[in-house]
């Protein structure tokens, strides 16, 4: 009896033990995320993973990055119409180049942090796995030179950047380089990755880094150096440009807007496109509804109200010729329904929808100036989208390897090359070439205005060309209101406030 | 039949005893009731003065016994005041007048895990019963105790009966968290506080406030906000009780903006336009504010059976409510049943209680842009064609509303089950164990159908979610008297499962809208998009606390609770929150020749509490998820890409809270004027906030830290005072008043990432934007420290210029595009509210006020519509015409406008039928809330919504309604709307059958 009694409270006593045990565990399951450890398991998950580096780029043709660079040059303005586009003034910021710390600019700088952050991140990884890949040192090249894209851009816009390029570091330990440090570096980085590179190009490789990307990359790099360094690298840029014009790869595409159609994928022309789909990746691409009237969702059956927002001035517009095809990238006049014969009417203002080149100032309430501007469907708008285009969106092609080659062979005096490369491109747009006479360096940086038009670079242009020159062609007084910055401060952006917070170790850049 | 017959033939077996040796004498009856309501009252002692005959009431409130024909009846009953009566002709109707003091010395308030008398109390807790409540319309049961409860503040977000309310307990306490005090219904806390709305207003019996931390601390990792403790009715030993309270009311929109009427519209085009004219007029005539309302109506019915022996008591019950919202096409549906039974055995040792809860909510959602819509349509549009259809138009966030209302089709199912059972087992008369067990599923289902409207694709889809706990405890208590001391002791240990998971399925282009969402997949296959989610976390804790009582004079309380959660980082789980409170009853020994002071205590606490709120259960590890989609150029297709989300902190702990409190308790004049005062300084640390961090080195650009700090100082004052106290009239004033002082100390300190130290800093953190055309980032409130949370910045509005170009600070925009700010404050200085309760006879009338003072709010409405550059595509309110402002509109102060009131929240008549033959109570009323308003805010209504609503259209994002983040900021009709809020009117009765 005593026995069983004891043979009882032993019993209960383990399983009041085995039931406090699991009543005292935090148990931490998880069921739809996955901890970082569980991850790059498989050549699947491999692949995955290597993705985020491009779906990095998605934001940047078409974003904070490209306004940072339009809309502070006289290709686009956004002026405040009535009611709309005023947002705290950072639009008229940028046009005026009165941009501050704490307005706007902290877009661009997260946007190019996020893939330089994404990529440090995945080749931490990549270099730690016990399994590699077969493949490991050509995903860790492409992987280096799409990281070069973005640190060449963050060096462009901002200028004293910090540089980490290890995902170790230690947070508290970053400080900035100088425009020349970033120079040196992506330098070497180009040159010793660019090798690794795949130099396929077809379908496979559309929208992936490949050798022509690098090069492509290269040669930006050099065309600027007397920015970034004060010395100038014109031949070494033309060794770039030449590796991608003369692989035979690439080839002007005979109708200009066939690069930037909705089904823009079978371009010759595009080195490298971000693509974009409507279902898919809709983050890329809402051209249409940045510059369009709120009516022009009737003209190309957009399934929503475009934003009335981005357009020309007559500065821009009329550096056409009326026969130049790469005009009809810009409406003007009465704009009509899909009919063709309805005219729009602008049912706020209660007036025709006629765009004007004239943008005489930079706000202004009259139900008028809703229209002021001529506005771009270089990138056709897509029916059935309200954003979101599918349009890929292009970042390198190759009637920019031309006008670079064209620039850096008259920097070295070769003027005979240089207007060959110009006037492949003139022929293509439907204009006379030119003679010799017609050579000059504002004309060429007119002539990559016409034919880069919106694509990004244009910030890019006018400071390099100022710097080679003289001119005050990005910092000099534009229409509307615009006046001469006065110095060069501009040329880069503030260091954005939330940044310095963040990081105590940064310092503004001079002038702000 | 039964029964009745057992307790009538008990009744006069005891009756016969009594009698007999008074043979000679009358026999008198009569009946005894509430003065106030006319219940009958029983128990009730009834004696002949200056004998020892006597007897008692019976259930009914009837007695019987045999008396001289002279002399009087002593009757006493606890929290009753003593009367002496006369004894006059049978039968004789008694009525007693409650008397709060001597409530108080017998009132049994919640303190969490147990409960003491309310005069024991150490801690700031109040007790506010049911015969306090703000009665009529009510959208969530939480309106009961609006402006009842000095440093509770609760806010409507507006008229919709699908919004959640907003309860903030002595401030705000955490930055990232959710605001509202911890709920707890009958020992049982809410998963979710958004899960009270469920509960049926009508089967409430009781709040109990837990205020200050020492009080709050028994609830750990939980109790920062506070806690509300809510008891609901219970059956009673007895006959078996019928009640009934129903209610209908109606609701109407309580004010409107001033817009241009159509002829005014027409003027004012015609001057200023004139050849729009012909654009602009449609022919109609619409006043769209009143378009899109109507009067709604309402119902509310609660039936309950309760009854029980001296060992069992049980009360079911079933509600029903239908409220319509006063926009057309909105309103909330529900219908709960509940169960509550108690019963005993073993010689009453053993003590079983189980406890079932079900509601079933349906509504039907509004879509909140429509009010964008609503502001913006010209009035000279028609609503309908000639033909009977809707008259479709589309522009810039503009279509018409009530199309809109019509067509779109939004519901939300909501199906809450709480299950619970408990059985405790009294080892000795002192000690008793017992465990407890609670079971939780909440459903909700949502089913969208936007209809292809303005050229637009049409949607649909459905979500599913679940959030289902399992929770249970087991818990010791040990309550001895010695001599003069008296000791409580609580121990305990809890366990917490909380699940969550749910799917969503929508898809677009369906060329059979008649189907709604009953079938997503016919739609453009493209486009079909799925999703899930699911998360689990556990809590588990150890609970204790002491309690001593030395002569009912020298009290003090510790608790200790330690809690541990999955949710933190995993360096260190587990945390102490510790207590410890005192009072002192110093009447008796200090104050014992003060004749008017009945009673006076003082109290002091100390004490430590949590919150994890901002956690999510896997917010510490670093996490690998879908950033987005690629193109695969080898297939052509378009994986998902993965990367990491978020930045692992395996640090991350609990915001936690010091709070101190001292408070004086007072009852005087013979209980006429009872009150209290508190005061209260807590200090939260470890405050959790997404902090900006640079990427790279770190993985994403913010971080969740214990980094910053925060203090809350108030005074609160709560004074009752029984102004007229006769038999036939009577009239109470209760009233409070709370102050409460919220800084942000800081924003800055260390965290250690990666093995690294590293200083994370803010200086300020901008949360709330003003909104509307050409109003894109624009933050106008910001977290700064030495300010309260949501400091406004705002560029000083000087004037405008000679061409109406608005100045600030006496530039121009074209002069200056980006004009510097001043902070301003818009906290309130105090909040307040007071209530009359006048008896008279069978008639009682309460009114009860509230009020805040000294709040701003930014009106982000008026910034939008109030502008002449809308003209002519939109209306725009008369004031725009003679403002002067010819400019775009600009975030100023202009805008922030006062927005002190003092509104009159609930008035209720009502009449109390005595000697009703079959209802041992019967009460009609009429009752109206939110009668007026005296403000200076130019908006619809001072009051906004100060916390994220639940409802709106999950789906496909039109939930534009509110976050913390919009803290004083009206709605802008852009990006965030505004449900405009009620006046009502009810009619209710309640009544106690026979």
């Amino acid at each position: 009896m005593k026995r069983k009694k004891l043979m009882i409270a032993v019993g209960t006593m383990i399983l009041t033990l085995g039931i406090v045990q699991s009543c005292t565990k935090l148990d931490k399951k998880v069921y739809s995320v996955v901890p970082t450890a569980d991850f790059y398991q498989t050549p699947d998950q491999i692949a995955a993973g290597v993705a985020p580096a491009y779906v990095a780029l998605q934001p940047i043709p078409d974003g904070n990055v490209m306004q940072m660079n339009e809309i502070t040059s006289d290709e686009i303005v956004v002026p405040t119409r009535g009611n709309d586009w005023y947002d705290g003034g950072q639009w008229q910021s940028l046009w005026l180049h009165k941009y501050k710390p704490d307005v706007f600019v902290d877009g661009g700088w997260s946007d190019l942090n996020n893939g330089i952050g994404k990529i440090n991140f995945t080749l931490n990884i990549l270099n730690s796995l016990t399994n590699k890949p077969a493949n490991i040192a050509n995903v860790v090249a492409e992987l280096k030179v799409l990281r070069a894209y973005f640190i060449f851009e963050f060096m462009d816009m901002f200028g004293n950047v910090p540089l980490v390029t290890d995902y170790n570091v230690d947070p508290s330990k970053v400080t900035q380089s100088t425009r020349a440090q970033v120079y040196a570096f992506l330098d070497t980085e180009l040159s010793t990755n660019i090798p690794l590179l795949t130099n396929t190009v077809d379908k496979t490789t559309y929208g992936r880094v490949t050798q022509y990307f690098g090069y492509m990359l290269q040669a930006k790099l050099y065309m600027n150096a007397q920015v970034y360094t004060g010395t100038a690298q014109w031949a070494k840029a033309i060794t770039a440009l030449n590796q991608v014009i003369s692989s035979g790869k690439y080839a002007l595409q005979p109708n200009y807007f066939d690069n930037f159609s909705v089904s823009n994928d079978g371009s010759t022309e595009n080195i490298f496109v971000v693509p974009a789909d409507k279902v898919h990746i809709t983050a890329t691409n809402s051209w249409e509804m940045q510059t369009l009237h709120y009516s022009n969702n009737l003209t190309y059956g957009l399934t929503g109200q475009p934003w009335n927002g981005f357009c020309s001035t007559a500065d821009v517009y009329n550096k056409y010729d009326a026969s130049d095809v790469r005009r009809t990238q810009f409406l003007i006049g009465q704009q009509y329904a899909a009919d063709g014969v309805t005219p729009l009417t602008d049912p706020q203002a209660n007036l025709p929808v006629i765009f004007t080149p004239i943008v005489s100032t930079i706000s202004d309430p009259s139900g008028a100036f809703r229209m002021a501007g001529v506005r771009n469907i270089k990138y056709h708008p897509e029916a059935g989208t309200a954003g979101g285009q599918s349009n890929d969106m292009v970042i390198f092609r190759l009637a920019d390897a031309y006008l670079m080659l064209a620039e850096a062979s008259m920097h070295t005096g070769d003027n005979a090359t240089a207007l060959a490369m110009v006037n492949k491109v003139r022929e293509r747009a439907g204009v006379a070439d030119w003679t010799m006479a017609d050579l000059t360096m504002p004309s060429l940086l007119d002539e990559r205005s016409r034919e880069l038009m919106w694509e990004g670079w244009r910030r890019n242009d006018l400071i390099r060309f100022e710097v080679a020159t003289g001119t005050h062609y990005f910092s000099g007084p534009r229409t509307p209101a615009k006046t001469d910055d006065g110095d060069q401060h501009a040329f880069i952006f503030p260091i954005p406030a939330p940044e310095l917070l963040t990081n105590p170790n940064l310092h503004q850049n001079p002038g702000y | 039949m039964h029964f009745k017959t057992l307790l009538k033939v008990s009744c006069f077996i005891l009756l016969c005893l009594f009698t007999m040796p008074a043979m000679a004498q009358n026999t008198v009856t009569g009946k005894v009731t509430d003065s106030k309501d006319g219940s009958p009252i029983p128990g009730v002692s009834i004696l002949v003065k200056g004998t020892s005959n006597g007897t008692v009431t019976d259930v009914n409130g009837n007695f019987k016994l045999s008396a001289p024909s002279s002399g009087a009846l002593v009757v006493t009953y606890i929290g009753y005041d003593r009367k002496e009566v006369p004894i006059g002709s049978s039968p004789m109707n008694i009525s007693l007048n409650a008397n709060a003091t001597q409530l108080n010395e017998v009132a049994v308030v919640s303190i969490g895990y147990g409960t003491t008398r309310k005069k024991d109390l150490t801690g700031a807790v109040e007790n506010i019963t049911s015969k306090s409540f703000n009665q009529g319309a009510i959208i969530n049961p939480i309106d009961q105790l609006a402006g009842k409860v000095a440093g509770l503040v609760i806010t409507q977000p507006g008229g919709d009966p699908n919004q959640t309310a907003s309860i903030r307990l002595r401030g705000q306490s955490s930055l990232s968290g959710g605001q509202s005090p911890l709920f707890v219904v009958d020992g049982v806390v809410l998963d979710d506080p958004r899960q009270f709305q469920d509960i049926p207003a009508d089967d409430i019996a009781s709040y109990d406030v837990l205020k200050d931390a020492s009080a709050a601390a028994i609830y750990g990792a939980r109790g920062i906000n506070g806690v509300i403790i809510v008891t609901t009715k219970k059956g009673a030993a007895g006959k078996t009780t019928i009640n009934y309270d129903g209610l209908a009311g109606e609701q109407t929109q309580s004010k409107y903006y001033d817009l241009l009427t159509p002829s005014e519209y027409r003027t004012t085009i015609q001057q200023l336009y004139p050849t729009a004219l012909t654009t602009v007029d449609k022919g109609g005539n619409t006043d769209w504010q009143k378009a899109i309302t109507r009067t709604a109506y309402s119902q509310r019915h609660t039936v309950s059976l309760s009854g029980g022996t001296n060992t069992s008591n049980f009360i079911a019950s079933a509600n029903y409510s239908n409220q319509q919202g006063i926009v057309l096409n909105t309103g909330k549906e529900q219908l709960g049943l509940r169960f509550s039974g108690e019963a005993k055995a073993i010689d009453d040792k053993l003590d079983i209680h189980a406890g079932l809860q079900n509601v079933s909510t349906t509504s039907k959602l509004v879509d909140y842009s429509i009010f964008s819509y609503m502001y913006n349509s010209p009035p000279t549009y028609p609503i309908r064609n000639a033909d009977g259809s809707f008259y479709s138009y589309s522009d810039f966030n503009l279509a018409n509303p009530v199309e809109h209302i019509d067509d779109d089709y939004a519901r939300q199912y909501d199906y809450l089950t709480l299950i619970n059972g408990s059985a405790d087992y009294s080892i000795t008369n002192a000690l008793k164990i017992g465990v407890l067990g609670v079971l939780t599923r909440d459903n909700t289902q949502t089913h969208v159908f936007l209809p292809s409207l303005e050229g637009s694709v049409n949607q649909a889809g459905d979500a599913q979610g679940n959030v289902n706990s399992y929770k249970g405890n087991i818990h010791i208590t040990y309550d001895k008297t010695f001599g003069k001391s008296t000791l409580n002791v609580f121990a305990g240990y809890e366990y917490n499962d909380y699940l969550t998971n749910n799917f969503v399925a929508k898809g677009q282009q369906y060329i059979t809208p008649q189907e709604l969402d009953n079938n997503l997949g016919a739609g453009n296959s493209l486009f079909n998009q799925i999703g899930s989610y699911a998360d689990e976390y556990n809590l588990i804790s150890y609970i204790g606390r002491v309690s001593y009582n030395y002569d009912n004079r020298l009290y003090l309380t510790g608790t200790m609770r330690n809690d541990g959660s999955s949710k933190v980082g995993v360096n260190d789980q587990r945390q102490w929150f510790p207590s410890l409170s005192a009072a002192y009853r110093f009447k008796k020994d200090l104050l014992a020749n003060v004749d008017w002071i009945d009673d006076m205590k003082i109290r002091a606490g100390y004490g430590v509490t949590g919150d994890e709120d901002a956690i999510n259960p896997y917010t510490t590890l670093g996490l690998i998820g879908v950033v987005g989609q690629y193109y695969d150029a080898s297939t052509g297709y378009y994986p998902s890409a993965y990367s990491t989300i978020q930045n692992e902190n395996p640090n991350l702990k609990w915001e936690t809270k010091q709070g101190r409190n001292v408070g004086l308790d007072f009852s005087l004049f013979n209980s006429r004027v009872t009150g209290e005062i508190n005061y209260f300084n807590d200090k939260t640390t470890n405050l959790l906030y997404s902090y900006g961090v640079p990427t790279p080195p770190f993985f994403t650009n913010t971080i969740l830290a214990n980094v910053g700090s925060m203090t809350n100082k108030g005074i609160e004052v709560a004074l009752n005072v029984q102004i007229v106290n006769k038999s036939k009239f009577r009239w109470n004033i209760s009233g409070q008043l709370s102050t409460v002082d919220t800084k942000i100390t800081s924003l800055n300190g260390t965290i250690f990432y990666a093995g690294k130290t590293y200083q994370l800093n803010s200086s300020q953190i901008p949360v709330g934007y003003a909104q509307g055309r050409g109003l894109s980032s624009n933050p106008i409130t910001f977290l700064k420290p030495g300010y309260s949370p949501y400091v406004f910045y705002l560029p000083h509005y000087t004037g405008t210029d000679a061409q109406g170009n608005q100045t600030f600070d006496g530039q121009t925009i074209t002069q200056n595009p980006t004009p510097a700010g001043h902070y301003i404050d818009p906290a309130p200085k105090f909040n307040y509210g007071f209530t009359n309760n006048l008896d008279y006879g069978n008639w009682s009338l309460n009114f009860a006020f509230r009020g805040v003072y000294g709040q701003k709010i930014f009106n982000n409405t008026l910034l939008d519509v109030e502008t002449v550059t809308r003209l002519p595509g939109n209306n725009v309110t008369k004031e725009a015409l003679t403002n002067g402002i010819k400019d775009a509109p600009v975030a100023s102060d202009l805008w922030l406008e006062g927005a002190s009131f003092l509104r009159l929240d609930n008035a209720t008549l009502s009449y109390s039928f005595k000697n009703v033959s079959f209802a041992n109570t019967l009460r009609v009323f009429v009752s109206g809330n939110n009668l007026f308003v005296i403000t200076k805010y130019r908006g619809l209504d001072p009051e906004v919504k100060t916390e994220n609503a639940a409802g709106g259209n999950i789906l496909f994002g039109q939930n534009l309604n509110g976050s913390n983040n919009s803290a004083y900021i009206d709605a802008n009709y852009g990006g965030q709307a505004y449900y405009p809020r009620v006046r009502a009117f009810s009619i209710g009765v309640n009544v106690s059958l026979k």
